[in-house]
């Protein structure tokens, strides 16, 4: 047949495009357990390490068995979602799942406080997609570490500040990322804001 | 006369180096280079997908119709950086998590569409093959050569790691992280290597 026939271009676009579909989902379909396995293990470690939980080894099933031994997971709704609620059996520390939109897309991640909501016990992040090198460093450990032990001021407008205040009182201020104001920014307006509605129906609720 | 391997490796790497020669690629450069583990990486990705997409556009050259070369070459190599999203997801998730947002971005790399085009769709699928390693290689170079001055300069760490006298000796220039370290440093490779590339000109 001649290439430039039409019928040619026609069933060679449509052959070609089947060949690469059934490649990629044959790969996305073969890989997908492992996929699933990779978010659950993700999940469970980040709650682990929010809730600075003793953990015996690396593999999923010692970080699922510390999940299982001292939290309580329950679900809360904060404005109008529904969203994760964990409970740790000894100290009673409170935590939940915050969520909103970062510098190009959704961030979620877990925040704990202790049992009066007086401070922040740790902060960690689930997902991101900020720029990397830049926004993404919002889950590098010396930038949470800074939330840890950090005042909640329910009266503030502002119970977290991420960067610079002209506030005479800094007890609640953690540093901004360098190069990445935007996603400072955002993060520091997602946690106020699911904080305020968490207390609200946390209050409710008990 | 078609190129011997150690030609296409020269020309990749050096001659017709795409960053500094061909000026391809640009976008990539300047957005991953503040980091050397992010450079790494991506540097791996486009080797393997510049590779394997001329190989499989060489391979199929006599069957694609000339009208839609643009749109099947773009199929392939958007198929291949599909896959390779897809295992680094599966195998290595913390890797995924580090530089996911930029593996999609591949797709847009000039270099390979550019390859695909110039080279692939007119040699053979070997010669080919070592075409796309070789681009790729030159590439991988020239990143990994900025992001050994910009990662130091602007975070005072290689690889993650601090420096030694990090807090002291080191004093983190915001400028390195941001765009416009990148530009600085892509024009001072620009300017070096063309400098070279003249010298060696006008002695032959």
């Amino acid at each position: 047949m001649d290439k430039k026939d039409p019928k040619y271009i026609l069933l060679f676009i449509i052959l070609i495009s089947l060949i690469f579909g059934v490649a990629i989902s044959a790969v996305h379909y073969t890989t997908l357990p492992m996929l699933k396995k990779n978010e659950a293990l993700h999940k469970n470690r980040i709650i682990s390490k929010a809730f600075l939980l003793d953990v015996e080894g690396e593999s999923p099933s010692d970080y699922e068995a510390a999940i299982e031994n001292n939290i309580q997971i329950d679900s809360i709704k904060i404005g109008d979602t529904k969203t994760e609620l964990f409970e740790h059996m000894d100290s009673d520390n409170i935590g939940f799942v915050f969520r909103g939109l970062g510098f190009w897309e959704p961030i979620s991640g877990i925040i704990v406080m202790d049992e009066g909501l007086t401070e922040i016990i740790n902060l960690k992040i689930l997902e991101q997609k900020e720029t990397p090198g830049l926004g993404a460093r919002i889950e590098e450990q010396w930038f949470t570490d800074q939330f840890k032990g950090l005042p909640l001021k329910w009266s503030a407008d502002q119970k977290i500040i991420i960067g610079t205040t002209s506030n005479a009182d800094k007890s609640n201020v953690v540093d901004a990322i360098t190069g990445a104001s935007q996603t400072s920014v955002a993060l520091m307006n997602m946690l106020n804001e699911n904080l305020t509605q968490f207390k609200e129906s946390f209050e409710k609720r008990n | 006369m078609a190129d011997t391997p150690k030609q296409i490796f020269i020309k990749g790497i050096w001659q017709d180096n795409p960053v500094f020669r061909q000026v391809l690629g640009i976008c990539s450069s300047l957005a991953v280079t503040n980091l050397m583990a992010n450079t790494l990486f991506m540097s791996a990705g486009v080797i393997f997908v510049t590779a394997f997409s001329n190989l499989t556009v060489s391979a199929l050259r006599n069957l694609i119709p000339a009208r839609i070369r643009m749109i099947v070459q773009v199929l392939i190599i958007a198929s291949y950086v599909m896959i390779v999203d897809i295992l680094i997801k599966a195998i290595n998730p913390d890797i995924h998590r580090f530089i996911g947002p930029y593996v999609g971005l591949i797709i847009t790399n000039c270099i390979i569409m550019g390859r695909a085009e110039a080279f692939a769709s007119q040699n053979k699928p070997w010669l080919s093959f070592l075409d796309g390693l070789a681009m790729g290689i030159g590439y991988s170079l020239v990143l990994i050569v900025i992001a050994l001055i910009r990662e130091p300069l602007g975070f005072g760490t290689l690889l993650g790691a601090d420096l030694p006298g990090r807090e002291t000796l080191w004093h983190q220039r915001t400028i390195m992280v941001m765009a416009p370290g990148a530009f600085f440093m892509l024009a001072i490779i620009t300017w070096i290597s063309r400098k070279l590339q003249i010298k060696t000109e006008k002695a032959e």
